[in-house]
């Protein structure tokens, strides 16, 4: 039996890419053959399965399973293209008061064992919905944009998650623009780590592949030749505990970012 | 009663102290002991002495259901613990922090009358309508030590000084009666000298606060010294009736 990861995806604020992200890191680990359940969280304004393309299969929903009208493997729906990446999808109707943080612990407990990770997508605010989202949680992915809102409310997060003696948890900032960030416009990565003190996961660089590809259903993780999605799947690596060098966004004039396509700039490596 | 627990009345309510032992078997005791003399303390307020056991908000929750029980209000957390001392605040009750320090620095003012633990509950906002305020003047015989970064949505109130080890970030306060003395980057909103005391003083490796306030000054610093290229401590102090931040001259290394 293996030891189940069950991780939650929160930032405070909202539209920072919580959801981007998990449904993401759940493609990119389990294209790495991990087996992966995403648990969508926002009770009432469920978007997990609108960005996997998985909304027309949901029978039922983790509202049912709370109440008892279903058991845990009729909600679980697999993932279109990864044979073993399962989502938990949100009621639509309702609210967040239809879940508790012990209904989230059931959950997560009788996960236990099945799977490699379960990644929880947490709504934004600091209220019922984001405490059933950390109950159950042993660790933590902080996201964040260099907007400073949103790394303020983060900050204001992870006070949360220490005076709760939660101590495990890592950054992905994610929305960044590196061509503002040399002009000094927008807060580098290093700025953002200066102020919140907490080890970096990941960070992704603001793309049109993520909105063309969350319009489409498909997260921009299968796609290895983008550069967002080699961000994601380097993310997922360094959460398996493997040490992957950042993708250089920010070397000056070096950089080939502001210049080229990405996408020719990585197939030509 | 339990010798553990002492309940004593106070001008502002009770004050509900927990000695050494076992914390569930000192909320038994409490349990037990409000059960039976509950009726007396109907309706109070309570302050919660937990010296320095560290306690979760699961434990902090089951002591303010159960004097809820018996229709009073735990209304403050009196800690040497820093989680308790956040876990207290994130549910809302006045957490006073109770650490003592070592050498208490001498000041000017008129020592307050002694009191074994600072119970009265700090006002959270300066307020000249509040009667209360006289209750928690200024006590330099305690100060608070914070040794963390003091994060967004984090509050530390204590009525002596108060110095953190580490960086006090945007959107966090610090309310001290005392001086603030911050090792470290000072970017959030700092008042020393709550409520009225104009002798007191902060001064912090960076200091660049939202809002500097220094009894009942206020002062917006406009620039960081970080943001001015170098960084050097600096001492906010009010003079002449007016806040000013200075340089940290104390000791001159040569320019």
């Amino acid at each position: 039996m293996t030891q189940t990861r069950v991780i939650t995806v929160t930032s405070g604020k909202g539209g920072v890419g919580k959801t981007t992200t998990t449904a993401n890191l759940g493609v990119a680990l389990g294209k790495l053959g991990y087996r992966v359940v995403v648990i969508d969280t926002d009770i009432g304004l469920r978007n997990l399965d609108v960005l996997m393309g998985l909304q027309n299969r949901i029978i039922y929903d983790m509202v049912d399973l709370v109440e008892g009208r279903c058991r845990l493997q009729q909600a679980l729906i697999r993932d279109r293209h990864i044979e073993e990446l399962y989502l938990l999808p949100a009621a639509q109707s309702r609210d967040k008061s239809a879940v508790s943080p012990a209904d989230m612990v059931r959950i997560c407990d009788q996960l236990q064992g099945d799977c490699d990770f379960v990644l929880i997508d947490s709504p934004a605010g600091i209220e019922l919905g984001f405490r059933n989202a950390i109950a159950a949680a042993q660790e933590f992915i902080l996201v964040a944009t260099p907007d400073p809102s949103s790394v303020q409310d983060v900050d204001r997060v992870l006070g949360i998650l220490e005076s709760q003696g939660r101590s495990q948890y890592s950054l992905i900032i994610n929305r960044v623009r590196p061509d503002l960030v040399r002009r000094k416009l927008m807060a580098s990565p290093a700025q953002m780590l200066d102020t919140l003190a907490i080890p970096l996961l990941g960070i992704v660089p603001e793309a049109e592949d993520v909105i063309i590809s969350n319009g489409k259903g498909i997260p921009v993780a299968h796609d290895e030749h983008s550069l967002i999605g080699r961000a994601f799947s380097n993310t997922a690596q360094r959460l398996l505990g493997e040490s992957v060098p950042f993708i250089p966004l920010l070397h000056g004039r070096k950089s080939l970012w502001s210049r080229l396509d990405p996408r020719r700039f990585l197939r030509s490596n | 009663m339990d010798g553990a627990i002492s309940i004593k009345g106070t001008r502002e309510g009770l004050t509900i102290t927990l000695g050494g032992g076992d914390t569930q078997k000192l909320y038994e005791d409490l349990s037990r002991h409000l059960k039976l003399q509950g009726a007396f303390f109907r309706g109070g307020v309570v302050a919660l002495d937990v010296g320095k056991r560290s306690l979760d908000a699961q434990r902090l929750c089951s002591f303010r259901d159960l004097l809820a029980q018996h229709t009073m209000t735990l209304r403050t957390v009196v800690t040497a613990d820093p989680t308790t001392l956040n876990v207290a605040d994130e549910m809302g009750l006045r957490a006073i922090g109770a650490e003592v320090l070592d050498e208490p620095e001498p000041q000017p003012q008129p020592p307050a009358p002694a009191k074994p633990k600072p119970v009265a509950p700090p006002p959270l906002a300066p307020s000249p309508s509040m009667s209360r305020v006289e209750s928690i003047a200024r006590d330099d015989s305690r100060g608070l030590i914070v040794k963390r970064r003091v994060r967004a949505g984090q509050i530390v109130r204590h009525p002596g000084s108060v110095v953190v080890i580490g960086d006090v970030n945007v959107g966090a306060e610090i309310i001290a009666g005392g001086d603030v003395i911050v090792w470290g980057r000072l970017r959030g909103t700092v008042h020393a000298g709550y409520p009225d005391d104009s002798c007191a003083m902060v001064c912090a490796l960076d200091l660049a606060p939202l809002q500097l306030r220094l009894g009942k000054h206020i002062a917006r610093p406009e620039e960081a010294a970080s943001e001015r290229g170098t960084i050097y401590p600096e001492v906010g102090r009010v003079r002449d009736g007016a806040i000013i931040v200075e340089r940290w001259s104390g000791i001159h290394w040569g320019n």
